[in-house]
Parts: structure tokens; C-alpha cells; sequence
């Protein structure tokens, strides 16, 4: 995990890269939630405000809802993680953000944002 | 509070997620459902299933009360025979499904669901009035696991069983030096053992299973792959697929009903009903065509009409598909073959109605 990337207390997190957002969940949710069977990923040029639901990830056991981090507008989706869900699992693989975000959100949207290693504590 | 099996500190030595499941801390997983569900299938995998209750019911008119309390006909079960019961009610409705063993002669052995034991011992005791008959809730006195899979019989053999008890029978028997009750039974679908022991016997039989077991290639199992197993043989789960407004012919266990049974029992007249004029609702079998899983409580559709919902659905390991069993209108034509929508996040899937089990049963021996 890069620990430049400032996390959610539900286990998102985003992370500045050229510009733009990568987002995704943090490897203690993936751990949780166990075998990934299917992620369902928004359209690009979608927008979503901050906490609103964007995607679906769906473990053996459950459906669960990810939210968006920050607000922003999607620039790409992470074509192989919907093809092969299990790559999520896979220690080898590095690539697991779920989409790419456009975003303006101000100081505001980041205050509740956990740096990577409170988020760590927080959880563990 | 949550209850332990005596495994438990078993359990979390080998790193297994644990969970509430009804009222019991247990091990959902202990590296991955889909590596466990496979090992199930293809060699062996060992179950703590020490939350499931115990209850023996004894004394001479044993047979003529357990008779009055389910609707197959126990007067046909011979000694060290089970057979899969049901409890129902007044209407049919079913307050658990059980494995009812005769042990012998005035001397019954049940296993209930741990959910439903307290629930089955005031239930049994409401009729008790005028029978010779004494209800013992042994469960917390017991321990249980579940030896399942196609190797699952030759570890019991190595491990000194020379003559299994066959198919859905049940022996006292010496196993790793302890008296247990051996039994042909499972969840899975896969050939094995259930075995039932003392619970200060039990943490010695699971690490001896585990060591005998390497050869053998045996992985302990968590409740997860127990769950995604049993889906794929079609096995009913009490609380998602069977309830008290359910009767044993809705739920697609006409086979195990008596047809000609002469004792009464409870909900008799629905039931024989039901076997005569059919039924409003049937549990049928889904597979999924859209990519998309069906889960507990997503509804149903066909031709724009609601006419169901979702008691259990998920990922089939074997197929490499998604299943689901549902309860649908029974009036309107379905058969396999058939093609309904599930709701899913507000969108429609495609299912098609298929045959159940979703993969075939191994036990039959």
C-alpha cells in the first residue's frame, strides 16, 4: 500500500497521482471480505458527491456498497478487476484501484480522511 | 453472549475468521471459502459443527411421540437407521428440519439446528402430556465435526474403522480411543462421516483427524464453505430457505414425506392436502445468465410481475456459475428451462430455472 493514500473509516481510500484520484479499498478490507467474486464498477464521465455509493464488491459471503472518498467524476475503471474480480485477493498484483476520479473537492471533503497509518491503528 | 465450541482456540491457532452464527462464535473461514469448498470436493475437509444440538429422546412410547411430532413414518426406521424429519406445526409449517436416528428399540437420538434447538425442546415438550417419554437437550454436552469428501471414508478406515455404518446410518463406535456415535451423514453433498463425542474428547479427535488427515489432503472448513457446499447440493438451510409458514411440500420435500403413514400428526391435513391439489409457492432452482449474484431476499420476476424471492443464492465453485433457490408462484407454467428475472440494486438479471442439485450428489452409497 502507498502510504501517501488517506483512507475512510469504511475502508476506502484515495490517492493523488498525476493530477487525478486513484480510489479504492484499503488491503484490511480486502482481507475481510475474503474471496472477491464480483465487482460491479460505475461509467466513465459518471460524477458522484462524497459517501455516495459508486461500486459494488461482492465477496462469497456478501454485497457491499464502496463510497466514494472524495466528490469527483470518473475518468477510468479498472477493466481487469472487473473481468477478474480475484486479482482484488492476489498479493502478486499490484494494480487494485477500482477507478480513476477527476476531482475540485476542497479542504472540506478531505478533513475526515485518515492518513494511511491512523487508518492502520484505527483498524487493528 | 456468545457461545465457544471447544474447538474454538482451535480455531483461531489456525487463523480462522470468526462470526456470530446463531449465538455461536464460529469459524467462517480459515484462508479462502472457494479453496475450502474445493478441497471438500475433490479430497477431504474437516467441520466443527459442535453448535449443532444433541437431543435424546427416550422411554417407551419414544416412537409413538416422535411419530405424532413429523411427518415421515418412524415405525419403518430400524435399528441404527436415520432419516431426514421435519418438525411441523398445526398448519405444516416446519419449526426445524432434524436427522431423527433409532438407536434402538425406545431410544432416539436427534441432531437439530443450533438456531432452533431451544425453540425444538419447547415445541417437543407442548405434546409430551400422556406419553411415556423423557426429552433430554444433550447439546451442551456434546461436540460434533463433519469428515466430508471423497476421501473423507478411507481417513475414517485408516484411523481403525474397519466397517463404516452405511448410508444414513448410525454406530457406537471407539474412534481415536473415545466411545462416539459415528454417522453416514453430512451437509456437503460428498460422501463422510458426521461424528459426535463427549466435548472432552473432541479437541483430541480434531487434531488426530488433522495429522491422519495430511495424506489425505484434509483442510479444516469453515462455515462459509459449509454454506456455498450445501447451496450447491440443494440442501436446505432453517431460517433462509425453511420456516414456520413453509410446509415440506413447498419446499420440495415431498420425497421425504410419508404418503402413506396412518398415525396423525401435525399439520397432516395440510400436507396431504398439499400432495393432492399442489401447491400457490415451490421452491425451484436458479442459475444465473446475467453476470450478477442472487442473494437471501432480492425478488423475483416474470413478465414484469413480482412472483417470488430469493431464499439462498451465491457462487457455485464447481460451475463457475451463480445459483439460487427461490419460492415462485407455482401457477403460472415455470419449468425447467424457464426463463425470470432476479432484482438486483434495482436492475434486472436473467435466471433460468434449473434442475436441482446444481451439482451432483456423491453420497449415495
Amino acid at each position: 500500500m502507498d502510504e501517501s493514500m488517506l483512507c475512510t473509516k469504511t475502508h476506502e481510500y484515495v490517492l493523488e497521482k498525476d493530477s487525478a484520484y486513484d480510489v479504492g479499498i484499503t488491503d484490511y478490507a480486502i482481507n475481510q471480505l475474503g474471496d472477491i467474486v464480483f465487482v460491479e464498477l460505475p461509467e466513465i464521465d459518471s460524477t458522484f458527491s462524497k459517501n455516495e455509493v459508486f461500486a459494488t464488491i461482492e465477496s462469497v459471503k456478501a454485497a457491499s456498497e464502496i463510497y466514494m472518498p472524495i466528490s469527483g467524476k470518473v475518468i477510468a475503471v479498472n477493466e481487469d478487476i472487473v473481468n477478474s474480480p480475484e486479482l482484488l485477493n492476489d498479493e502478486n498484483y499490484a494494480d487494485k484501484w477500482l477507478i480513476k476520479i477527476e476531482s475540485n473537492a476542497d479542504q472540506v471533503e478531505f478533513a475526515d480522511l485518515l492518513d494511511y497509518s491512523d487508518y492502520k491503528e484505527e483498524v487493528e | 453472549m456468545t457461545k465457544q465450541t471447544f474447538l474454538h482456540d482451535k480455531h483461531v491457532q489456525l487463523g480462522a475468521r470468526m462470526v456470530d452464527f446463531a449465538g455461536w462464535d464460529m469459524p467462517v473461514q480459515y484462508k479462502s471459502i472457494i479453496e475450502e469448498h474445493k478441497n471438500v470436493r475433490e479430497n477431504v475437509g474437516l467441520f466443527d459443527v459442535s453448535h449443532m444440538g444433541e437431543i435424546f429422546v427416550e422411554g417407551v412410547d419414544a416412537l409413538k411421540f416422535l411419530n405424532f411430532l413429523v411427518p415421515q413414518d418412524l415405525t419403518k426406521l430400524s435399528d441404527s437407521k436415520a432419516v431426514y424429519c421435519q418438525l411441523t406445526n398445526k398448519h405444516g409449517g416446519l419449526i426445524d428440519d432434524l436427522i431423527i436416528y433409532k438407536l434402538h428399540d425406545n431410544k432416539y437420538f436427534i441432531i437439530a439446528n443450533a438456531s432452533r434447538v431451544d425453540e425444538d425442546i419447547n415445541w417437543m415438550s407442548l405434546f409430551k402430556t400422556g406419553y411415556n417419554v423423557e426429552i433430554r437437550n444433550e447439546s451442551h454436552n456434546y461436540s460434533m465435526v463433519a469428515v466430508q469428501g471423497p476421501k473423507a471414508c478411507d481417513l475414517i478406515v485408516h484411523m481403525g474403522i474397519k466397517n463404516l455404518p452405511p448410508f444414513f446410518s448410525i454406530k457406537e463406535e471407539t474412534f481415536c480411543g473415545y466411545n462416539v456415535l459415528l454417522s453416514r451423514t453430512g451437509y456437503t453433498g460428498e460422501d463422510g462421516v458426521e461424528i459426535v463425542a463427549k466435548n472432552e474428547y473432541i479437541t483430541c479427535i480434531w487434531d488426530k483427524l488433522l495429522s491422519e488427515g495430511k495424506a489425505y489432503g484434509i483442510m479444516p472448513i469453515g462455515l462459509g464453505a459449509r454454506d456455498t457446499l450445501r447451496l450447491e447440493a440443494s440442501l436446505h438451510l432453517y431460517g433462509n430457505d425453511l420456516d414456520e409458514n413453509t410446509t415440506p411440500i413447498e419446499a420440495g420435500l415431498s420425497w421425504s414425506v410419508s404418503k402413506d403413514k396412518k398415525e396423525n400428526y401435525n399439520g397432516k391435513d395440510v400436507i396431504m392436502r398439499q400432495l393432492q391439489n399442489g401447491v400457490d409457492k415451490k421452491l425451484f432452482g436458479l442459475k444465473m445468465l446475467d453476470k450478477g449474484i442472487a442473494r437471501h431476499g432480492y425478488d423475483v420476476y416474470y413478465n414484469n410481475n413480482k412472483i417470488g424471492t430469493i431464499t439462498s443464492g451465491g457462487i457455485s465453485p464447481m460451475r463457475g456459475d451463480n445459483i439460487a433457490l427461490a419460492y415462485l408462484k407455482n401457477d403460472l407454467g415455470l419449468t425447467i428451462g424457464s426463463n425470470v428475472q432476479v432484482m438486483i440494486r434495482d436492475k434486472f438479471y436473467n435466471a433460468e430455472i434449473v434442475d436441482r442439485p446444481f451439482v451432483k450428489k456423491r453420497n449415495k452409497v
